[in-house]
């Protein structure tokens, strides 16, 4: 094995770290206390999680937690109310609506009716088109960690031949923005790519985010590039229960110069960068400088 | 010469021709679409733009109204401008002439157009749009020089395109149109180490930095499509970002500048006027139901 091992799970820990300083910062010179609201509608397990960590990380880095546990039966008219008084609450300065929200609820006219300004997740399509023409933006949380791990690692991105297999909304197209915005060259790889193994080498970045179980082979790094991988995928293998990423860890490892493990890696950064998020949208509605290393 | 010449006003004229079609449906149904040009200042930079418009909104059968405001005009002021247009049921899109004076941030104004009125495409959620895949109202020029592509015999699904310059209303949004469409994208600039390996292996290559000669035939693989969005002013001629000559000699399809993309663009602009006249009628009829 020769590539550095990313440690997201320490990276992740630094940026709360510095999201806690600088919180306490708000509080003594300013009065100021970040809030995040989590609105979860039914009850979905999974979310169930994910909602409770992100309440307690928020707690934990100081910031004010405002959860809201909605019935799975909840009237699109109820949750659009309840959004509009969060647009309007000056303690709340993120918003996030968990999703998926259950079949009788249209995700995007709630999440286009979340203040942009609020709208930590950085999926209001308003943020969407400020991120796609260069303008201040909400970032959406795992391409903004990803960006952060990129730059610790190689100081300046620009000029570097950067690849984003996957083309989601929630990762590939904000990811290839902000590798733009830092002047990589960017090539956007997808399902109906033609020779992806071939594009795929042509990376000093990869980054993998298709949700394909071990998609990428060692022999399509190229020799000394940072892999950065999103995928976290549930697979069996020996009779036990595995997470792996989108890239094949072990051969990867052999030939890449860093990369992200999984888990471990990409994944403990999405909620540092949505209490980073939340920083940010507070520092914006204070007319405050922004949280420095925090943002794109 | 061994490449193709795509004849953009031929396709311009067949865009507005259906967008006249289009224009004559919606007028009858009480909707004939109108735009509404706002320049400030210095009138004669936007004149040939404003004139051209007109001329071409004749052809399309949209209504064009152009408005000019005194340079001395305050941001303020124009956003109250733009208020009342946005609200007027007699205005259907809003056309923001470029240059502004230097105390109108452009960006400002586009923000400040509705997004059912933005016909140039510049608001952030039409960007949006755009980015999640949903083409509704698209910057002209991007849009434009698709379309162009989407004339040729090409397969655009697995098609390797490589798109040189990446300014907001031009480069991304032509990256992001054809990512929808499912080709694979490579966005060139500035800073990219060596534009040919990119450009080489494309199929298809789309340039708009606005520098002379900067693609020439040796870095374009034989029989590729080149789409040229530059126009510059060289020794009195006006030419696009591609070295002509030697592009022409390599390459399948080339468009021609002036004649290709150009032409194209403002055809966009009148479609888009027809777009969004019929999206606020259904807006409209939508929220006023009983009233038809």
């Amino acid at each position: 094995m020769t590539a550095k091992i990313i440690d997201g799970k320490a990276f992740a820990a630094d940026v709360r770290a510095r999201v806690a300083d600088q919180v306490t910062r708000l509080k003594a010179e300013h009065g100021i206390t970040p809030g995040l609201a989590v609105v979860l509608v039914g009850e979905d397990p999974a979310s169930q999680v994910y909602v409770r960590n992100k309440g307690k990380q928020t707690v934990e880095v100081g910031m004010e937690s405002f959860e809201h546990k909605l019935e799975a039966d909840t009237s699109e008219a109820d949750l659009l109310a309840l959004i509009d008084r969060l647009n309007a609450d000056p303690a709340v300065h993120g918003i996030l609506v968990q999703l998926p929200l259950p079949g009788h609820l249209d995700s995007d006219l709630v999440i286009n009716s979340i203040d942009p300004a609020k709208d930590v997740d950085g999926f209001h399509i308003s943020n969407v088109g400020l991120l796609g023409t260069g303008q201040k933006a909400m970032v959406p949380c795992t391409p903004l960690g990803c960006l952060m791990m990129l730059r610790d690692h190689h100081g300046s991105l620009s000029g570097l031949d950067a690849v984003v297999v996957g083309r989601s909304n929630i990762v590939g197209k904000p990811m290839a923005q902000l590798l733009l915005g830092d002047s990589c060259t960017v090539t956007i790889a997808h399902s109906r790519t033609r020779d992806l193994a071939e594009v795929c080498r042509r990376a000093d970045i990869l980054v993998a985010a298709v949700g394909r179980p071990e998609m990428i082979p060692g022999d399509w790094v190229k020799p000394g590039a940072t892999v950065i991988d999103v995928g976290i995928n549930r697979i069996e293998r020996d009779g036990k229960n595995r997470l792996v990423g989108d890239v094949e860890f072990d051969g990867a490892a052999q030939v890449a110069g860093a990369i992200t493990p999984v888990p471990g890696g990409v994944g403990p950064m999405t909620i540092a960068c949505l209490l980073a998020n939340t920083l940010t949208a507070c520092c914006r509605a204070n007319g405050l400088p922004e949280p420095e290393g925090l943002t794109a | 010469m061994s490449a193709t010449l795509i004849d953009g006003k031929a396709i311009a004229a067949r865009i507005r021709a259906e967008t006249r079609a289009e224009a004559e449906a919606l007028a009858e149904a009480g909707w004939a679409p109108r735009l509404v040009s706002i320049s400030v200042g210095d009138v004669a930079a936007a004149e040939l733009y404003v004139r051209n418009q007109q001329r071409q909104a004749d052809d399309a059968g949209i209504g064009y109204e152009a408005r000019n405001y005194d340079a001395t005009i305050s941001l303020e002021q124009l956003e109250g401008v733009l208020a009342g247009l946005n609200a007027d049921p007699r205005v259907n899109g809003i056309i923001i002439q470029r240059p502004l004076p230097a105390h109108i941030p452009v960006k400002a104004l586009q923000k400040a157009v509705h997004p059912l009125k933005d016909v140039e495409g510049m608001h952030p959620s039409s960007i949006g749009n755009i980015v999640y895949n949903d083409l509704v109202l698209g910057p002209c020029t991007a849009v434009a020089a698709v379309d162009i592509l989407k004339t040729l015999p090409l397969k655009m699904e697995g098609l390797d395109v490589c798109v040189i310059g990446h300014s907001e209303i031009v480069g991304k949004p032509i990256a992001f149109l054809m990512m929808g469409l499912g080709a694979t994208v490579t966005v060139c600039h500035h800073m990219t180490r060596q534009v040919a390996v990119h450009s080489r292996s494309a199929d298809a290559v789309f340039v708009a930095v606005g520098k002379p000669g900067l693609v020439r035939g040796e870095m374009l693989k034989p029989g590729a499509a080149l789409i040229d969005i530059g126009i510059n002013r060289v020794e009195g001629r006006t030419v696009g970002d591609a070295d002509f000559t030697s592009c022409a000699e390599v390459a399948g399809w080339i468009t021609p500048v002036p004649g290709g993309v150009g032409p194209v663009t403002v055809a966009v602009l009148m479609k888009n006027a027809a777009i969004a006249t019929r999206m606020q009628m259904e807006h409209y009829r939508a929220a006023f139901a009983a009233a038809i």
